[in-house]
């Protein structure tokens, strides 16, 4: 790279961020485009960095003002939903997941996979998470085989109301993954055509990966020892 | 053999009812053919041609009525037990249990915070013999078989138990 180029590219990222973006957009070149871009990217990230250290040290509440999608796949999506569905996103933008709101998740979930520029064809796994503090969440992974690009859905439920609207009928594949879900936190997903326990029997007591899970002390019969007798 | 001695032809072997049926017995315990975990790989490979457990008179059924001895291969979970259970009823008698592997003597690696399994399958069905392992050689599981074998020669099936 000549040092002529290296200074077009720091001239153009100090342009980017300053907000201006077309002139970055504008170039020709595509390596070059990519090169600023990365870079732009980096240098927001140190920035953001800088800032999350300078608000611990100072003040804990920073302007929450609507933030502009950065250049990440991830913060474009979850603009994308938050303009289709407004009011759905349950978290500010992130390059990490999309926190949503469990109301519209239906909803969205069919708009994700029928939605051309998204086309997210493939869910590719689903699990559950126990937050503690009387929370649950449903994480979802979605790739799209078309255009290879994937996102996390979080959907956090308190567990007294733990209702997800259930996804089976839009990805087939969701059909055991939410079964197990519920299997082992207790998530209902409203919906499911068939809403039955995984890997447990029937008739089990609780919902075993919740944190404060206890053991039933009889099953048919068969006396389960408590976990914390034995030789420890 | 007192005075039956020397009365036959020498290919008649005479022998009493009741040890007879214990060495036909134990030359062909046919084996419940039912695997629940890695434990059953050892058990087909010891059913395979390299250990070769035909040459003992042993054969997997796949029927529990055809069947005298339950290998129980592998861990037995609380929803599994109760069908563990279920099989060995429908086993006719006589019928034998061997617990193979850490998990179905004892629970194995989830003994203590295993919620869902069975800590032993003899809390549930009676054994005859455990084979330990982890999971164990099909030698070690060939070893089991010979000790049952042994158990099922001492048994005498017509002799009247003292109550």
């Amino acid at each position: 790279m000549s040092s002529e180029q290296e200074k077009l590219i720091a001239e153009l990222i100090e342009k980017g961020l300053a907000g201006d973006m077309d002139s970055i957009n504008a170039i020709e070149d595509r390596v070059l485009r990519s090169k600023v871009k990365s870079g732009l990217a980096k240098a927001k990230r140190a920035a953001k960095n800088a800032a999350v250290a300078a608000a611990k040290e100072s003040s804990p509440e920073e302007s929450s003002a609507e933030i502009m999608p950065s250049d990440h796949p991830n913060q474009k999506f979850a603009f994308m939903i938050e303009e289709k569905f407004p009011d759905s996103l349950a978290d500010t933008l992130n390059d990490t997941h999309i926190q949503i709101k469990p109301d519209q998740w239906f909803e969205i979930a069919s708009w994700l996979k029928s939605e051309p520029s998204l086309y997210f064809d493939s869910l590719q796994c689903h699990t559950g998470i126990d937050l503690g503090e009387n929370m649950l969440e449903a994480r979802y992974n979605l790739h799209s085989m078309k255009h290879d690009h994937k996102i996390e859905i979080r959907i956090a439920v308190s567990r007294d109301n733990a209702h997800i609207p259930s996804i089976e009928q839009i990805w087939r594949i969701g059909d055991w993954f939410e079964r197990e879900t519920y299997d082992m936190f207790g998530i209902f997903f409203d919906g499911h055509r068939d809403h039955r326990r995984m890997l447990l029997p029937e008739d089990w007591e609780g919902y075993p990966l919740r944190k404060d899970y206890e053991v039933q002390e009889t099953y048919h019969g068969i006396i389960i020892p408590k976990v914390k007798e034995g030789w420890e | 053999m007192g005075i039956l001695e020397n009365k036959f032809e020498d290919n008649v072997v005479v022998a009493k009812l009741d040890k007879l049926i214990g060495w036909a017995r134990s030359t062909s315990p046919w084996y419940f053919q039912f695997g629940l975990a890695c434990c059953a790989i050892e058990m087909m490979s010891a059913a395979a041609s390299r250990h070769d457990l035909e040459r003992l008179g042993m054969m997997p059924r796949s029927s529990p009525r055809q069947a005298d001895v339950m290998i129980v291969a592998g861990t037995v979970t609380m929803k599994m037990a109760l069908r563990v259970k279920k099989l060995y009823e429908q086993m006719a008698d006589p019928k034998y249990v061997i617990a193979m592997g850490s998990c179905a003597t004892s629970g194995g690696p989830y003994w203590q915070h295993g919620y869902h399994v069975l800590k032993g399958v003899d809390i549930v069905v009676p054994v005859d013999v455990y084979v330990p392992g982890c999971p164990p050689r099909p030698e070690a599981l060939i070893e089991g078989l010979l000790k049952l074998q042994e158990k099922i020669l001492d048994e005498r099936p017509l002799t009247r138990k003292m109550a």
